[in-house]
């Protein structure tokens, strides 16, 4: 007798051990639940058995993992109503009860559902959640009658717990996941829009809602306005807004603490100015401040619909409140950051702006002075008793004439790198762009050969193509100048991702780019000024105030492109031009026009 | 006939100044910039009457760098600083180490040509003062001298 006790323990601490070592490695929650099914059949004896997991939305079980004879795709994909009533399956009694139930002859058991001809006994026990929620249900069959006992009942309700572990593990595996990701993909976002969206389809991932929106707190600290939502208040954004304070979205902008309840109408804060559903639906509500480093500057806020079956309770846990505030905190910093981000571009541009007025204004008085001391001569001339030498008056005027078109000259720059910025954007092809200003700005019988090579393959993207011409035509012009004895020129586009950009750049992953490179054979860059020939009026080049490759950057960037050189220095110069394909150009205005 | 020295790295600014002074009777040469500029300084013999020189070139003090070459050659040299735009803290700097006098080139209503010359002729009358006085002194000097040896 002790040493069949003996056996039996021996051989439930095998079967046990087996699932906790598969819980331990963690390979995906599927693989894991067959496991400790296969365990339990040998635990307690039996023929068939499955994990059905509740879908709180729907009221209902969806099952899993299923084992042994008579399983087919049909039956795999049944959905088990949860009730009490008789009749339902005792899956379902169970699921809604939360106690284990077992029946050595369900021929004669009130709560048995036909499911299988051959089933005698059966053994049914919930998973059931430190928040006293029903997760699912384990249900194991045997042919035999009477064959579970409460030995048998224990036995699967340790197994029951290994589930519930396994499911939070996997659960939190992927908020884990979720938040590295948001975290990512929140640090690269370049605008607000991109942050919001974001945040509306990280936060879908790792949270079960029906709709979530986004609340911005405005500069003036009174009100906070709707910025995203992905559902019914979609329309409404920039519309709706509330006084810090006013209703439980102005009450968690004001107090920095979230609000978690399942019918807001029983909140007295609850002011009913926006929802995302008929409020009576709601069947959950949070809302989460999105923290700044000092302060709350918005709130997210979500809702899910009221179960279907109301013995499931669908409020937010509080390991979702936590995930949701980890989100908002996440928002709040990647908010602030973009913030400082264009802060430091307006200052730069502002600095910018300032040498930039200094040194035209010093060009500008160079060739004033130039000018005053032509015409200063021109009058000498006219005044001179006798003939008016023409020669020397036709100079003169030619000398002026250069001085005025100079002057032009810096006015052209000049309005160039103010409106680099400033696009007008429609959708077109880089190829196109690229052929067109070929066209028109290289000379046919000039001493650089030109190599153009063209993949035929580049989608359409979003751009202004006129500011692109600029751009490609004064790197072109660029090369050209410093290979006036002749030299080579290969122009090339191609499709690539973000692999194809130096690190330094920091784009996310799964970007896609047109790449427009330029390689002549002139005589290249130094290393050392690589990086310092995109800044305002570094360019050695006489014609102009020195602002082209600066004009050049300007443009790409506000593409949200990037732009490098990195040819090797004596053996020619190779700039790279990447513009993003499904990018929104930041310098975007609101009269851009679909172009052909 | 007065040799005068003209540094502006603007060739516009240089061929105006070249046309004008050399109608005016000087014997005119020009340098690109402040290397240029400092290394025909150095070589002249004799040393250039009058330097011209633009305040920011390849550096934005280079007139500074221009008066020091040009009075390390000849203590008697006089130079003017030009200044294109706002640069004036620069060149009262150069006043201060003893530059003759600075002009900007660009002043509404005024023909600053004019104005040039008149500072370089200004400049040519102290500098003959100057060394008048120099020579003066070395006459007197040499008398004494001589009569020391004289009384002796």
């Amino acid at each position: 007798m002790k040493t069949r006790q003996h056996d039996r323990y021996q051989q439930t601490l095998e079967q046990l051990g087996a699932v906790v070592k598969q819980l331990v490695r963690y390979p995906d929650i599927d693989h894991f639940l067959t496991t400790a099914l296969q365990q339990g059949m040998k635990l307690v004896g039996g023929f068939r058995a499955f994990v059905a997991l509740v879908d709180e939305d729907a009221g209902e079980l969806v099952i899993r993992s299923a084992l042994g004879p008579g399983w087919d795709e049909e039956k795999r994909q049944r959905r088990l109503t949860v009730a009490q009533e008789e009749g339902r399956g005792i899956t379902g009694y169970v699921a809604a009860t939360q106690r284990p139930y077992c029946t050595g002859d369900v021929s004669r058991d009130p709560h048995y559902l036909r499911f299988f001809d051959d089933v005698v006994s059966e053994v049914a026990v919930p998973i059931v959640d430190a928040y006293g929620r029903t997760r699912g249900v384990i249900n194991i069959e045997s042919d035999q009658p009477n064959a579970y006992g409460q030995e048998d009942v224990d036995a699967i309700v340790l197994l029951a717990d290994l589930c519930l572990t396994a499911l939070n593990l996997h659960q939190s595996r992927l908020r884990q996941e979720a938040l590295v990701q948001i975290g990512n993909e929140l640090s690269t976002s370049e605008d607000l829009d991109d942050l919001m969206q974001t945040v509306l389809s990280v936060a879908s991932k790792v949270l079960r809602f029906e709709d979530c929106s986004v609340f911005l707190v405005d500069d003036d600290r009174r009100r906070l306005t709707l910025q995203a939502s992905s559902g019914a208040l979609r329309e409404q954004v920039g519309q709706v807004s509330y006084l810090l304070g006013e209703g439980l979205t102005g009450w968690v902008a004001q107090h920095g603490e979230p609000v978690r309840t399942r019918d807001p109408r029983e909140d007295p804060r609850w002011r009913g100015i926006a929802s995302e559903m008929p409020v009576e639906q709601i069947g959950a509500f949070l809302a989460v401040p999105v923290w700044g480093r000092s302060r709350t500057i918005g709130v997210i806020r979500v809702v899910r619909r009221r179960s279907l079956a109301p013995w499931f309770d669908n409020c937010f846990t509080d390991d979702e409140v936590e995930v949701l505030s980890a989100i908002g905190s996440q928002l709040g910093s990647a908010i602030e950051s973009l913030h400082m981000r264009q802060r430091l571009i307006q200052t730069e541009r502002m600095a910018a702006w300032g040498e930039m007025s200094a040194k035209a204004a010093h060009m500008i008085g160079n060739r004033t002075f130039a000018i005053k001391g032509d015409l200063n001569e021109v009058e000498y001339l006219l005044q001179q008793p006798g003939e008016v030498d023409r020669q020397e008056l036709t100079e003169l005027i030619g000398s002026i004439r250069r001085g005025v078109s100079r002057l032009e000259e810096i006015l052209h720059e000049f309005r160039d790198f103010v409106m680099a910025t400033h696009l007008s954007t429609g959708v077109d092809n880089v190829n196109n762009i690229v052929a067109q200003t070929v066209a028109e700005i290289f000379p046919r019988r000039g001493p650089v050969e030109l190599n153009l090579q063209l993949d035929s393959s580049l989608p359409p993207i979003r751009c202004d193509a006129v500011k692109l011409k600029r751009c490609f035509a004064e790197l072109i012009e660029n090369s050209l100048s410093f290979q006036p004895e002749g030299g080579q020129l290969h122009i090339l586009t191609e499709l690539v991702d973000s692999r194809a950009l130096p690190e330094r750049f920091g784009v996310g992953r799964n970007r896609q780019f047109v790449h427009v490179v330029f390689c002549d054979r002139g005589p290249g860059v130094p290393y050392d000024i690589k990086e310092k020939i995109f800044q305002p009026f570094f360019s050695s080049r006489v014609k102009g105030m020195g602002l082209g490759l600066s004009i050049v950057k300007g443009i790409v960037e506000a593409h949200r492109g990037f732009v490098y050189e990195d040819g090797k220095p004596g053996e020619g110069a190779c700039f790279h031009v990447l513009l993003p394909v499904n990018g929104k150009p930041a310098g975007d205005n609101a009269e851009s026009k679909e172009r052909s | 006939m007065y040799r005068i020295l003209v540094i502006d790295d603007e060739e516009e600014v240089r061929h105006a100044l070249l046309r004008r002074l050399q109608r005016e009777g000087f014997q005119v040469d020009v340098a690109e910039g402040e290397a240029d500029g400092v290394a025909k300084i150095r070589q002249a013999s004799p040393a250039y009457d009058v330097v011209i020189t633009d305040m920011a070139m390849e550096n934005p003090d280079s007139g500074v760098r221009i008066l020091e070459a040009a009075l390390a050659h000849d203590l008697f040299s006089e130079v003017i600083v030009l200044t294109a735009y706002g640069n004036v803290a620069n060149a009262v700097e150069c006043m201060r180490r003893g530059a003759f006098d600075y002009v900007e080139k660009n002043i509404p209503g005024v023909d600053v040509y004019e104005l040039l010359v008149l500072k370089i002729e200004q400049a040519l009358e102290r500098r003959r003062s100057a060394v008048n006085t120099l020579r003066r002194m070395e006459e007197i000097t040499r008398r004494l001298t001589s009569s020391q040896r004289h009384s002796e």
